[in-house]
């Protein structure tokens, strides 16, 4: 397996993208270290839910509403007493806890119709978050989060979340990684393809699903309740319906169900953002300006992605990869034989997922 | 009484926005087995362009007209992109995603994000069992019930309405038959359009539109739609009737901050039904 993981990505363009990762913030201005951590951020939130649209072959729209979620617990738990840390650690664990309520019930939808499910979950928390002021802090939000600490380590400057989000996103890659390589996430990689063909092939289909959802929920969660510590304040205007949508389109654009894609899509997506928006900004344009920018960017790669590489920009630069190896006289090992329950999806190549449908 | 009335007829008129909204959806995801998440587009553009025409002098029920054909157009285009050449279904979903929030960043450019609103048809408001009730009611209720009646004859009867049909229980037995499934797709697409578009152009004058306003609009819709487990046009307008009055009673008799989330609840607990009994979005 390990095999193939570096032919995919090589493994000196990992370590090499860690080191580069790890020095950045040592040179970043303030502003460009809060990118670095909103980057870091997303791409925790983005590794979750292109598991679930890669493997599950499920879109969320509500992903927006669990990193919401996160926060809030992190911030309320944080405000009545709690040690910020152990806030900190309840918000994936509360996240992840109403994404299996929510889930037993919701993933008897399929395909589109979870899709609305899943949306309507995110607008009835932003619905109720405004009518429950004494918990929420109502459409005001709740500021004068206590700051952060870890043990004798004062979590406070922009370079020291910087760090807590780089050390959170290995570790949620890590994660997203073995589960892909797992069994469960071969099994969940065969059940993308065909649920039906997954379950007689001994798939626990139903199962699996909702682990899956109620792990890309806690993903989301914890970074909420990272977020809501760096940024110190929360209100419900942070967790638009656009926001959930601007997750599945860097799923998308990093292509879907590739752990490296959610790196590369959060980063592409959020600096496209930034560059949009100060494009935008000038006082001689209309004040607008900067989200018409931003919403028809992100209209025009979604649809351009799904219609001309549907494998996202990994996907198609793995591919381009893999054709100048190929080229190349010295030939690869191809696949190991333990790819079972990929095979039997039929799909040529494995390693790409796209958003096929159940059969 | 006076109070049960009003909110019981503007939740009808409001119903039977939200159940042609619902019918874009059903003749949409009959057809092409998509759920078109851009239906609420088409009705903000027909508010949106029916209001720039008669901000530009042209007359009452030519503005009407003229949006609800260029909405068609648009549903036509937004086929075209989301399921021209070969997509895959879910694919198809998450572009119509895509062109939802294109339209959002298109409307917002044009119109700004103001709230607009124009004047329906010149007449006064009329009484029932005390009620006052604005004149646009009832026609909202006069045409959405012609299409009504237009539609379902138009499924039933004609030819054309049984090809509809028969791309939507067996794509392979109508192609072999001689239909242009991925045409009447298309077709399905400019029809969902000019529904959407009508709804829009009936509902603006009673609240308001914004550029943001589709998606909420799509998701009653969708809920109407639901009810008839996405494939049932009778039922879709039941759906939307429930919804309306529904939002009106909760609005009017509970707090207007409740009504969406009564309304998704509802929505959710649908779903759920649904699921219950046939598996709904199910792309077998």
């Amino acid at each position: 397996m390990s095999m193939r993981a570096s032919r995919k990505i090589p493994l000196y363009a990992v370590v090499a993208a860690g080191v580069i990762t790890l020095v950045l913030p040592l040179m970043l201005s303030s502003t460009n270290t809060e990118i670095y951590v909103t980057i870091g951020l997303y791409t925790i939130v983005v590794a979750g839910l292109s598991l679930l649209m890669g493997f599950a072959g499920q879109v969320s729209l509500g992903q927006a509403a669990y990193y919401g979620v996160g926060s809030y617990t992190a911030a309320i738990l944080a405000l009545h007493g709690w040690s910020p840390l152990v806030a900190l650690i309840a918000a994936p664990i509360a996240t992840a806890f109403l994404a299996f309520l929510v889930g037993v019930p919701l993933l008897r939808l399929k395909g589109h119709a979870l899709a609305f499910g899943t949306l309507a979950f995110q607008l009835i928390f932003l619905a109720v978050v405004p009518e429950t002021a004494s918990l929420t802090g109502g459409s005001i939000g709740l500021s004068a989060i206590p700051s952060l600490r870890i043990g004798p380590l004062a979590i406070s400057s922009g370079r020291d979340y910087a760090y807590l989000v780089w050390i959170v996103v290995v570790a949620t890659l890590i994660i997203a990684r073995n589960i892909t390589r797992s069994r469960p996430g071969r099994g969940l990689r065969a059940m993308a393809a065909s649920v039906s063909g997954a379950s007689a092939t001994g798939v626990e289909v139903e199962r699996y699903k909702l682990k899956d959802f109620t792990l890309s929920a806690a993903f989301a969660g914890i970074a909420g309740g990272i977020y809501v510590f760096f940024i110190g304040y929360v209100s419900p205007d942070a967790f638009p319906v656009v926001l959930s949508i601007e997750f599945v389109i860097m799923v998308v654009v990093g292509g879907i169900g590739t752990v490296s894609g959610a790196f590369v899509g959060a980063a592409l997506i959020t600096v496209v953002s930034q560059v949009l928006t100060s494009l935008g900004t000038s006082p001689s344009l209309p004040p607008q300006l900067p989200t018409v920018l931003s919403l028809g960017v992100y209209a025009v790669l979604l649809i351009v992605i799904l219609r001309l590489l549907p494998s996202g920009l990994v996907g198609a630069f793995s591919r381009l990869w893999k054709k100048a190896q190929s080229a190349s006289p010295i030939s690869h090992v191809e696949g190991d034989g333990t790819e079972g329950a990929i095979s039997a999806t039929g799909s040529e190549e494995p390693d790409e997922l796209t958003l096929a449908d159940e059969v | 009484m006076t109070a049960f009335v009003e909110y019981l007829l503007t939740g009808v008129a409001r119903g039977l926005v939200f159940a042609l909204l619902a019918m874009g959806f059903v003749l949409i995801y009959r057809v092409t087995r998509v759920v078109n998440f851009a239906q609420g587009a088409f009705a903000i553009f027909g508010g949106f362009i029916t209001y720039s025409l008669l901000k530009a002098g042209v007359p009452h029920g030519v503005s009407e007209v003229l949006a609800i054909v260029a909405a068609a157009l648009i549903g036509l285009i937004f086929g075209i992109i989301a399921i021209g050449g070969d997509v895959p279904l879910l694919a198809s979903l998450v572009i119509t995603i895509g062109l939802s929030i294109l339209s959002e960043a298109i409307a917002m450019l044009v119109w700004g994000t103001i709230p607009i609103t124009y004047s329906g048809l010149a007449g006064h408001d009329f009484v029932i069992f005390g009620a006052f009730i604005q004149r646009q009611y009832l026609i909202v209720v006069i045409v959405s019930l012609v299409v009504f009646v237009a539609l379902l004859y138009g499924f039933g009867r004609t030819y054309f309405g049984k090809a509809l049909s028969a791309c939507a229980s067996n794509p392979y037995a109508a192609r072999l038959s001689g239909i242009n499934v991925k045409r009447m797709g298309l077709i399905a697409f400019t029809l969902g359009g000019a529904l959407g578009g009508l709804g829009g152009v009936l509902v603006t004058p009673l609240s308001p539109i914004t550029y943001s306003g589709d998606v909420s609009l799509a998701i009653t819709g969708f809920a109407a739609a639901i009810v008839g487990g996405l494939t049932s046009p009778g039922l879709a307008v039941v759906g939307g009737l429930v919804f309306g009055i529904a939002e009106q009673f909760v609005a009017g008799y509970w707090s207007p901050s409740n009504e969406t989330a009564v309304a998704l609840a509802l929505l959710i607990v649908l779903l759920l039904w649904q699921a219950k009994r046939v598996p709904v979005g199910g792309l077998e």
